[in-house]
């Protein structure tokens, strides 16, 4: 990309989040939530295998929230599943994707 | 400047199974037909569920392929992520007004990599999970979605520009706006489809805050391969159940809701799912609360009569209450009707409600035919004509109609496509007969 094509998108994302600045500002809230909420569970988990309620008693997050969370980040590559204790599903960080 | 416009012989509202059946009927005859679905790809519902009764087949198996048929059909044109506004009569035909919404992404240039998907920073609660899971502001659909293309949610997103970064073929495109474009057609098929009762509509039943007290469509996410956790585990904590309950019943045949019909899905979904269940889990308790068992269709009894046989519980009796305990789980309080009529309270680690469908659009406004008294769409002569509505020239099909399973929904889009196609002969008959009318008229001038 050109500088003048670097220019030219730059200025047409701002004009975008002029355009759309409640929803963005609405969106960009909630992801401060969500890594708020997963550096919790990231420091919670460490380097172990954890269960979903041994996050939630670790972190402070309710265990409904936890699984939310660990269900997205399974998705996206960044947890893996690891194993089993009791009736509880064991949840690892994935080495290079959570931090 | 004048709209796009496209012609066909009919047009389909509604990309779910109902819709994709009528549309390939009258594209297989030799029709054209144009389907217009308003999500970015088409499936409906029945793409999330697990498997079909009473045959057990998956349905990712069985909608794929039809979903391909629909998207590469010669006949068709597929039109998805648009919206009819607006619809005329025309000279015998109609003429409809269709939106595009915006995608933010150049359709023909993206090769559905996910790229984009796996750059945006925005997790959100996953529609198609029914909120277990989650996806991205910028996503394809779902695995299997037809077209794989992604979809950028513009309300949802920080505008951070990672996606653009990420694409190997430019295709985010932040400057899309709206396109509109007309439809001339002669006939048109309503499959607008169905939504199930809201889980909170009881308050009765934890009114949607209990986090172990899930609805149907929910339990066939769980149970199906590309479900959010992978295994059938409860939300609340992601514990595997070892006790599973079906309310029946829980927002149909219920006066207090104002949804007095039976939504004639429901005892056979939860039988379906109580015997999946017993695969996935073989130690669980599972046990169906249930006012009456319906199980009207052909190898329906069989079906619920090997539910019974593998050990599944059957309780005859009203649930008047759900709470929960203080480990999160239900506490389900009911009338043992067969047990002298005693109250119980019976603690499971998940309760499903099998809640009903509803009428999921209301087509009067729009397409000027009228709908029941119970939000569905009228069908004046049900026993000779099932999908002609009150309006000529436009046909119904699938749960638009009234609720109906997978089997009645693909038989109605059958008779729908056939009464649509007559309406389409008859109506190029007169056209025919007018053209050579003024030829002749015209020769002795």
């Amino acid at each position: 990309m050109s500088t003048e094509d670097k220019k030219t998108r730059a200025q047409l994302l701002k004009q975008l989040r002029e355009q759309y600045r409640d929803t963005v500002d609405r969106t960009q809230a909630l992801l401060k939530e969500h890594n708020a909420v997963r550096k919790e569970i990231f420091k919670a988990m460490g380097d172990e295998p954890r269960t979903v309620p041994e996050i939630a008693e670790l972190s402070g997050v309710s265990s409904h929230e936890v699984l939310w969370h660990i269900t997205a980040l399974k998705k996206y590559d960044l947890v893996a599943e690891v194993g089993m204790d009791g009736e509880y599903y064991q949840y690892q960080k994935v080495k290079g994707g959570a931090s | 400047m004048a709209l796009e416009k496209l012609q066909v012989d009919s047009l389909i509202v509604g990309g779910g199974i109902a819709g994709m059946q009528a549309a390939l009927d009258l594209a297989d005859q030799g029709y054209q037909v144009a389907l217009v679905e308003k999500e970015a790809s088409i499936g409906g519902k029945m793409i999330a569920l697990s498997k079909v009764f009473p045959t057990l087949d998956c349905c990712s198996c069985i909608t794929t392929p039809k979903m391909s048929a629909v998207a590469h059909h010669e006949n068709i044109q597929l039109l998805t992520y648009c919206e009819v506004q607006a619809l005329e009569e025309n000279g015998g035909g109609y003429t409809a007004l269709v939106e595009k919404k915006p995608r933010y992404v150049i359709e023909e240039d993206c090769t559905g990599c996910r790229e984009c998907e796996y750059a945006c920073p925005i997790d959100l609660p996953s529609d198609f999970d029914r909120g277990m899971g989650a996806y991205r502001a910028v996503r394809v659909p779902f695995s299997t979605a037809v077209p794989q293309v992604a979809t950028l949610d513009i309300e949802n997103c920080i505008l951070c520009g990672k996606c653009e970064k990420v694409c190997p073929h430019g295709c985010i495109d932040f400057t899309q706006t709206a396109r509109h474009f007309e439809i001339e057609t002669t006939a048109i098929v309503l499959a607008t489809g169905f939504e199930v009762t809201p889980k909170d509509a009881k308050k009765e039943y934890g009114a949607g805050q209990f986090d172990n007290v899930i609805d149907g469509l929910m339990m066939e996410r769980l149970l199906a391969p590309t479900g959010p956790y992978g295994h059938v585990l409860r939300p609340g904590d992601g514990k595997e159940p070892d006790s599973i309950a079906y309310v029946q019943c829980a927002g149909s045949r219920d006066a207090t809701l104002g949804i007095e019909y039976c939504s004639r899905v429901c005892c056979m979904y939860a039988i379906k799912q109580a015997m999946l269940l017993s695969g996935a889990l073989p130690l669980a308790d599972i046990t169906i609360y249930y006012m009456d068992i319906r199980t009207f269709g052909k190898g329906y009894e069989q079906f619920y009569q090997t539910a019974r046989a593998m050990g599944i519980e059957f309780v005859k009796g009203k649930v008047a209450q759900i709470t929960e305990d203080e480990n999160k789980n239900p506490v389900v309080r009911v009338e043992m009707l067969d047990e002298g009529s005693k109250i119980v309270e019976r603690t499971h680690d998940l309760v499903v409600l099998s809640v009903g469908l509803l009428p999921g659009y209301n087509p009067g406004s729009l397409y000027g035919v009228p709908a029941a008294d119970d939000g569905f769409v009228t069908v004046p002569s049900p026993n000779i004509s099932p999908s002609e509505t009150a309006r000529p020239g436009i046909f119904v099909t699938g749960v638009a109609a009234g609720p109906m399973d997978i089997v009645d929904s693909i038989v109605l889009s059958g008779a729908a496509a056939s009464e649509a196609a007559a309406y389409i002969e008859a109506h190029n008959s007169r056209v025919a007969v007018s053209e050579s009318k003024g030829k002749k008229e015209l020769a002795h001038v």
